[in-house]
């Protein structure tokens, strides 16, 4: 055993001195050849092979991310400016302010409460209540007025998109991230079929829905396409369950008609 | 060229303002399942019991049965009883949908029941809570031993309301029930619900069995049987128990699977040293040659439409997965990625195919086209193999055999399930260690 | 820079040395030459010096040299014994998919009964099972208990 390990080291210890010896030589040439990455690349594709949806999950993630860093920023804003405006009715202004920071924070379960008066179809709208709601918007609107300010800056190169759209870039953004957040998207779909659903919304100055329309709503009875009508409520909850939407604050004629186009396949594709 | 840029852009301007309609693009939602409240079905009692049912809390057990399904679906989040804010009886009514929003819900189940005579009869509802509206609305009788597949019959109704595709609840699985040491299985078919209930064993274990599948119908099972020691394809039928050999084969037939009008049995034969694919017709008897080729050719599956097979072969050098048209022409070879291939499984949608992939010393489950593009690879482990698909084509069902130490000791077998996105991947609870399952169609259309 | 070469030189000096070492204690430690199994474990015997099984490479049915000499002395052992039938049972290990298994049981069981029949026996005293990964002889999960269920035995059947 003992002979055998002597055996053992002597050669390996040859062996060492050998490659130490020669193995510059080697190196030098392969040194000036772009990296050896060829084994990386194999195992890279093994793992692109793995599902899809996960890569979906954490696109949304990053943009929830991004909507609340960007609410931070904007909620920081007005403060100061509400302080002033109304020191003398609200006693604790810091208090109230703070709720309304939760509330906002919690966006669509806590955002349904007035929406469910509105859409209920069967109790009578109240009178009472739209005035309260209306003041709640008034409030909400002032947010928003600074944080389109903020962002107008930042996107002022993608001034186009007004051209195209009549909403200046970060108003759509709004309005496109409330309803990233109501739209429960259905986790079944196939992803390889055209399920774009194109909802026509008629809007009050508030921001809630008068109408809303299903522009191909003869496509949802056609047989085969039970994926589409799917498609088509889930969109038409995301709306009812977001109301007030996220309007600007000016500019009434120009979107008092408004066309959302729900399209999921990039998130079904990943 | 500037003037040009102006007019362009000029144009746009004009045109949309003569268009006026503003429209917004949605890409990105909420990926969660969806928050769902399954009301207990709301009982009218003529009697407390029904033989060995105890009829008043057959509502909430039924509820019970569909929760557990919707949660192991992955896309559904069924929100918890002591939240609700109505009672049972809503069931006669409508709900009030603005106190259900309240807790965040977006649909609604209620319904009820009554057992007359010998007679269930049920009800249900299904509430769009933000349109406040009705989804849809069945009723129907069945004898009341028959209450769990109820449950699953309701959930399969509801969930195809709400995803657009078809069911897979009121399902069974058939797979091999396995005991004892690694050295001396004992092995026996058994068959139990979707949600592990209704476990029964079909045979007594005295033989190997393996490999069982259904035929369409759910009433028939192709397997492999050593019985006497002559390894051979069987055919069984589960309301009977009568069985028998298929074929009148020289020599070991293995790796049976039903066509998919039920009418043939497609399998392989093994003679010599080489393994070719079979079909038998169960009507004429008559039995016919698909390969012929010196390399093993196993693991047939037909495209749900008849025309092709997807099958394993060797005659590369290693295992790899190749389709033809059922008679046996136009092979082509599909699968050229790293490491090996094995059991391929045909979609009952038609477009994938499910397979085992072998590399590197692991098992992966997987899915590709049918052309064997898009290759995606579901789940990893020590070892794994055997797809069988849910009847929607959304969910896999496989075994996954592991040990607690390098020594072979803690072996266990289980069957696990993954849906083809890769997410939601969870252990079927069986009675016994478990194999080769394979998922029945839907009992009820 | 003279220190960055130097230091590649002992990391690839490190690793050839380890190739080395792997090398050399691979060959002590086991009984397997190439992926085929050449130990005595779990090896019974049909007769004084006939041992009853051969073993194969991972995913092959070729017989080696060592398993050709061991099915020589079989076709002895069974040329003396005329009255004597056996079975060839083909075996796989469980890295693979029991479908294929099977199929590769049968393929290895066969390559031992036709070189038994070039030796002169009879086919119809050979039958021929193949019982895939079904019935390891060693159940642990290693390169050895693998190597070990790659086998096709020769069981005498009267």
């Amino acid at each position: 055993m003992i002979r055998s390990l002597i055996y053992s080291l002597t050669f390996h210890s040859v062996m060492i001195l050998l490659t130490v010896l020669s193995l510059p030589f080697m190196i030098r040439e392969p040194v000036e050849l772009p990296p050896i990455v060829s084994v990386e690349l194999i195992q890279i594709s093994d793992k692109t092979m793995i599902p899809y949806a996960p890569k979906a999950r954490k696109i949304i993630e990053d943009t929830k991310k991004k909507e609340v860093e960007k609410r931070v920023v904007s909620e920081q804003a007005p403060p100061s400016a509400k302080a002033k405006e109304k020191p003398d009715r609200i006693p604790l202004p810091n208090k109230k302010e703070e709720e309304k920071k939760i509330i906002k924070k919690k966006q669509n379960p806590e955002e349904i409460k007035p929406q469910i008066r509105q859409s209920s179809e069967f109790e009578k709208k109240e009178v009472v209540d739209t005035n309260q709601i209306a003041a709640l918007i008034d409030k909400a609107k002032q947010i928003e007025a600074t944080e389109k300010k903020d962002s107008k800056k930042i996107t002022q190169s993608n001034q186009k998109n007004s051209f195209a759209t009549g909403l200046t870039l970060s108003e759509e953004d709004a309005l496109r991230a409330q309803i990233f957040g109501c739209w429960s998207v259905p986790l079944g779909l196939p992803y390889d079929q055209n399920l774009l659903v194109r909802i026509k919304l008629e809007l009050k100055q508030d921001g809630t829905i008068l109408n809303s329309e299903i522009l191909d709503h003869e496509r949802m009875n056609r047989p085969g396409q039970k994926f589409y009508k799917v498609l088509a409520e889930s969109a038409l909850r995301a709306v009812r369950m977001c109301q007030p939407l996220k309007v600007p604050p000016t500019g009434y004629d120009k979107w008092k008609d408004l066309q959302l186009n729900f399209n999921p396949e990039e998130m079904l594709k990943g | 060229m500037k003037k040009l840029i102006y007019i362009f852009l000029i144009n746009i301007f004009i045109t949309n303002y003569s268009s006026a309609l503003i429209e917004v693009d949605i890409t990105r939602g909420n990926l969660d399942p969806l928050p769902i409240a399954v009301s207990p079905l709301h009982v009218d009692i003529k009697s407390e019991k029904y033989k060995e049912i105890n009829v008043k809390e057959l509502g909430e057990k039924i509820s019970g049965i569909i929760e557990k399904n919707f949660k192991n679906t992955g896309l559904f989040n069924p929100l918890k009883k002591d939240a609700f804010v109505q009672k049972p009886d809503i069931a006669h009514v409508k709900p009030r949908f603005e106190d259900w929003r309240l807790i965040k819900a977006q649909a609604l189940v209620t319904g009820k029941l009554l057992i007359s005579g010998d007679k269930l009869k049920v009800e249900f509802r299904l509430w769009d809570l933000a349109a406040a509206q009705e989804m849809t609305a069945l009723a129907f009788t069945t004898t009341p031993s028959n209450w769990r597949r109820v449950a699953h019959i309701i959930s399969d109704k509801i969930y195809e309301r709400l995803t657009g595709e078809e069911g897979y609840f009121d399902t069974r699985i058939i797979y091999v029930a396995e005991s004892g040491p690694k050295t001396q299985r004992v092995k026996k078919l058994a068959i139990m619900d979707q949600d592990g209930f209704n476990t029964k064993y079909l045979t007594l274990g005295n033989e190997l069995v393996l490999t069982p599948r259904f035929n369409p119908t759910n009433q028939m099972v192709t397997y492999m049987s050593y019985f006497r020691n002559m390894p051979r394809v069987y055919l069984l039928d589960i309301e009977t128990g009568t069985q028998e050999v298929v074929g009148n084969f020289p020599g070991m037939t293995f790796a049976p699977r039903f066509s998919p009008d039920g009418k043939k049995i497609i399998m392989s034969f093994a003679k010599d040293g080489n393994s070719d694919i079979f079909t038998m017709d169960l009507e004429t008897r008559l039995v016919e040659r698909i390969t012929e080729h010196s390399s093993i050719d196993t693991s047939p599956s037909f495209s749900p439409d008849g025309k092709f097979i997807a099958f394993n072969s060797d005659r590369s050098g290693l295992q790899q997965i190749y389709v033809m048209r059922s008679d046996g022409s136009n092979v082509k070879r599909i699968t050229f990625g790293k490491g090996i291939y094995g059991t391929p499984v045909w979609s009952p949608r038609g477009d994938l195919i499910a397979f085992t992939k072998m590399h590197k010393g692991r098992f992966y489950i997987g899915v590709m086209r049918t052309d064997g593009t898009g290759e995606r690879l579901l789940t990893e482990n020590y070892y794994q193999e055997a797809p069988s698909w849910s009847p929607n084509g959304r969910v896999l069902v496989f075994y996954r055999e592991t040990k607690s130490g390098s020594k072979g000791e803690g072996f266990s077998a289980k069957l696990w399930s993954i849906d083809i996105t890769g997410y939601n991947e969870r252990r079927l609870s069986t009675k016994t260690d478990a194999s080769d399952p394979s998922w029945s169609s839907l009992l009820t259309k | 820079m003279t220190l960055k070469s130097n230091l590649k030189n002992i990391l690839l000096v490190i690793f050839t040395t380890l190739l080395f070492s792997a090398c050399s204690t691979a060959k002590k430690s086991a009984d397997i030459e190439g992926d085929v199994y050449t130990g005595k474990e779990t090896v019974e015997y049909l007769a004084a010096g006939v041992p009853d099984r051969v073993f194969f490479a991972t995913n092959k049915s070729s017989l080696t040299t060592a398993s050709r000499a061991t099915l020589r002395k079989q076709a002895t052992f069974l040329r003396k014994n005329k009255n004597l039938n056996v079975v060839i049972e083909g075996h796989a290990d469980e890295r693979g998919t029991r479908e294929y298994n099977l199929a590769l049981g049968e393929r290895r069981a066969n390559a031992a009964r036709d070189y038994l029949m070039t030796y002169g026996i009879s086919g119809k005293r050979l039958s021929v099972i193949s019982y895939g990964k079904e019935k390891p002889v060693n159940p642990k999960s290693s390169p050895i208990s693998w190597s070990q269920n790659r086998r096709s035995v020769t069981v005498k059947v009267n």
